[in-house]
């Protein structure tokens, strides 16, 4: 699969500051990558790089196998962009907006932009003086979603959207992806990651702490067990990859280093097992033990 | 109004080296000019007769009044008069509304309104600090003034005077913000509700109808007399019109909603033809241009009607010596005044200039440049497209201006917008200025722009008064202008070209650092 996005060791400096310490960010053709940080990681700055708004000071970036920032107009053709903090024309409506940005993409599908913006439940007669943020951010989406590009860069795009108007934007960036649609979402909304990307890419302080699709993720990190036991398992507690093990009569906690799952699994088996639960981590748990790590 | 006093400090805080700057040259000026007086018009002769000289001119009878007697602080006074007025009560607009309507549009108003802050709150703290200030500079002005040699009562009258045509545009500014929801609209009208009191008093003072400058706070300013006759009393004219207008602020601000104007936001039509970055740059700056247009077109059109009864009213000995010297014996007196009125007015253009110029980068402070120029709409296309208007919107204003002076003054339109043109290159030099700055430093380019203007206009204040020579005043692209209508004998066209070829240059140097840099966007 050839990839869409492909950035190696990108710097980039404002001042003494750097925002971004020798990043690494690869979006294969078709999927919907997660890009996860928390707030001042560099995401947006890595958009900026991407989109030739800014260039970088080191390191190689590609997207769409040309240059973002020699190439901007020719590869902007074939990208749509929703910043995370949608600032419009006040004196414009939001029609006339979504129709701008369409005509300068070179043209929307009429059909479609009735549909979402029914759907989106977005009034296009409004002066975009008067939408509230959610309002402005669901202008932007329409234009995206409405015109026929490759790839979608969305910079925390529902930030200010509410949970009705989420499942709406999570069921369009699906229908997307179905199309062959490649997407980039920057977030720190976990669980809207975990919906829609098939890899993901976590950053902080400017560099890529950790890449690869969730499973992969998931593999580092330790599954929660609680049983209730018929007999005991004093074995549990000098296993390796065990870890906070708790026993309160007949239940039993713990969390297990996913390689040490079979060996808990043989062990419980021997005590007897009349309930069992396990539940894969979630990515916020698996988000706080990264940093958890890497401030350690 | 609880909160008032922290929203003071934070107006303070934002403004700490602005307020400071503009209270300190406003108060160190008065003393300067009087110092220069009495050096350039030692004894009471040459006082009479530029007294006399001045009187005889029509164009300074428009810009600045009447003189009342000749003596040092009187000349002082009406110098700075009304040129005071006019760029504090700029100033005292412009502060007024960028901490109360531009808040509101921004959105942070919201943020702080959410917390403990009461309704008129803001408006309070915004009229609060921008009079305080009008009354800093006012009364700061006086020590220097007494140490000229000056009384000191009508120095504390020359100061208050100056402070209230602040506090005058201050409350018209208040008012303004409450009636749109957008601060660009409001900036304008306040600007224009400015600029038509300024020209009903220069029209009362030019012609016969001297009771025009009575209509006005230009021309309260210079009513109240200081160091000739000393009318006090004026000065209540001016607080009962300050008080009148901020309660109607007042009143207006209760009647609507946080962010909202008096006029409701019209809904408008769901989809659009803009298609290019050319197109969204016209329909940007179409309504702002249209507005400029119409005010100098109105500013033409009276200008025109004054000038009509110059040539046979001020025929005098006093007038061919002031055309001597300007080195047009025997021109029309009302050629004369338009020369000196479009030199003027030219200055105001290069202002309206400079908002177009600087549209590119308001786009790309507030954000919106982002979105735009993810899109195919390429970097150069989308800041040629504002240029466009930046260099043809002067063109316009220019245009109407002569064409309506010339119609109204005896219809002859062609001659007279030829002159108004001539300073075309003069404001492409100040958008080209605007445009190296927008490319070099983007997040100073507005303060540095408006900043260089405003330096030109004290340096040819200053200029007037021997205070500056030689090389700091041809730094002005202004005063390298021909004045076509006196048949100014060397010949336009080099330094016409001249200026263009800097104004070229200028511009195209802005659009290749830009085409360089990252995108600023202040967010």
């Amino acid at each position: 699969m050839s990839a869409v996005v492909r950035v190696d060791g990108l710097v980039k400096s404002f001042g003494r500051f750097k925002a971004l310490d020798g990043l690494d960010l690869t979006v294969k053709a078709g999927e919907v990558h997660g890009f996860l940080g928390p707030n001042g990681a560099g995401k947006s700055t890595t958009i900026r790089v991407l989109l030739g708004q800014m260039r970088a000071d080191g390191g190689r970036v590609e997207l769409l196998g040309g240059d973002p920032w020699r190439d901007a107009v020719e590869l902007h053709r074939r990208l749509a962009y929703v910043p995370g903090d949608v600032t419009l024309w006040p004196s414009l409506t939001g029609g006339e907006v979504i129709d701008l940005l369409g005509r300068v993409r070179g043209g929307l599908d009429p059909k479609r932009r009735a549909e979402l913006l029914e759907r989106f439940e977005l009034d296009p007669r409004k002066k975009c003086r008067t939408y509230s943020k959610g309002n402005r951010q669901k202008v932007a989406l329409v234009a995206a979603f409405a015109s026929d590009v490759e790839l979608l860069v969305l910079d925390e795009p529902t930030s200010g959207l509410d949970p009705l108007m989420e499942a709406v934007f999570n069921e369009c960036v699906l229908r997307e992806k179905r199309r062959g649609r490649t997407a980039l979402l920057s977030s720190h909304i976990l669980s809207e990651v975990e919906t829609l990307c098939d890899r993901v890419t976590i950053i902080r302080a400017g560099r890529t702490a950790e890449s690869g699709s969730l499973d992969d993720l998931r593999h580092l990190t330790r599954t929660s067990v609680t049983a209730q036991l018929i007999g005991s398992a004093p074995g549990l507690a000098v296993l390796p990859g065990v870890h906070d093990l708790t026993v309160d009569g007949d239940l039993l906690r713990c969390q297990v280093d996913g390689d040490a799952l079979t060996a808990v699994l043989a062990e419980l088996a021997g005590a007897g097992v009349r309930a069992l639960t396990t539940q894969p981590p979630t990515l916020e748990e698996l988000f706080l033990r990264h940093y958890e790590r890497a401030s350690r | 109004m609880t909160g008032t006093w922290t929203l003071i400090r934070l107006i303070l805080r934002r403004d700490r080296v602005l307020l400071p700057v503009w209270i300190a040259i406003t108060a160190l000026l008065p003393a300067s000019v009087a110092s220069a007086t009495v050096g350039l018009y030692p004894d009471q002769a040459a006082r009479d007769a530029f007294a006399a000289a001045s009187m005889g001119n029509p164009a300074q009878r428009a810009m600045r009044g009447v003189i009342y007697e000749a003596n040092v602080g009187e000349l002082t006074a009406w110098t700075l008069g009304s040129s005071g007025a006019l760029i504090g009560g700029l100033i005292s607009i412009l502060l007024v509304i960028r901490h109360t309507r531009v808040e509101e549009e921004t959105g942070r108003r919201e943020l702080l309104s959410s917390g403990v802050v009461g309704r008129h709150a803001p408006l309070v703290a915004a009229l609060t600090v921008v009079l305080v200030a009008n009354l800093l500079l006012g009364v700061l002005s006086v020590p220097g003034l007494v140490a000229a040699g000056l009384p000191a009562g009508s120095s504390l009258l020359f100061g208050l005077s100056a402070a209230g045509a602040g506090w005058a545009f201050a409350a018209v500014g208040a008012l303004a913000a409450q009636v749109t929801a957008s601060s660009g609209t409001a900036r304008g009208i306040a600007i224009a509700a400015g600029g038509l009191l300024f020209a009903v008093r220069s029209v009362g003072d030019a012609g016969e109808a001297a009771w025009a400058a009575w209509l006005s706070p230009f021309g309260w300013v210079r009513l109240t007399r200081p160091y000739a006759g000393d009318r006090w009393w004026v000065l209540g004219l001016i607080v009962v019109f300050v008080a009148v207008v901020a309660v109607a602020a007042f009143a207006l601000s209760t009647r609507r909603d946080l962010a909202g104007g008096l006029v409701p936001a019209r809904r408008g039509p769901a989809s659009g033809t803009l298609g290019s970055g050319l197109g969204l740059a016209g329909r940007l700056h179409r309504g702002t241009l249209a507005g400029f247009a119409i005010g100098f077109g109105l500013l033409g059109a009276l200008l025109g009607v004054a000038a009509r009864g110059l040539d046979s009213q001020l025929d005098t000995s006093q007038f061919q010596a002031l055309a001597e010297t300007v080195g047009a014996p025997g021109a029309r007196i009302s050629e004369v005044f338009f020369t000196f009125v479009m030199y003027v007015l030219s200055q105001l253009v290069a202002a309206a200039a400079l908002l177009s110029a600087l549209r590119a980068r308001a786009e790309e402070a507030a954000g919106r440049a982002d979105l735009l120029l993810a899109t195919p709409v390429g970097r150069m296309r989308w800041a040629l497209g504002h240029l466009v208007f930046a260099a043809a919107g002067p063109a316009l204003l220019l245009g109407v201006l002569g064409a309506t002076a010339g119609l109204a003054y005896e219809g002859d339109a062609v001659r007279v917008t030829g002159a108004t043109l001539a300073y075309l290159p003069a404001v492409w030099v100040m958008v080209g200025v605007a445009t190296l700055l927008f490319g070099v430093l983007p997040r100073w380019a507005g303060a540095v722009s408006w900043s260089a203007l405003g330096l030109i206009l004290l340096v040819d204040l200053l200029a007037e008064f021997k205070l500056v020579t030689g090389f700091v005043v041809e730094l002005s692209p202004f005063v390298h202008e021909p004045a076509l209508l006196l048949g100014d004998a060397v010949s336009p066209v080099a330094s016409l070209l001249g200026l263009a070829v800097i104004a070229g240059a200028l511009t195209t140097a802005g659009l290749v650092f830009l085409s360089r840099r990252d995108l600023a966007p202040t967010a």
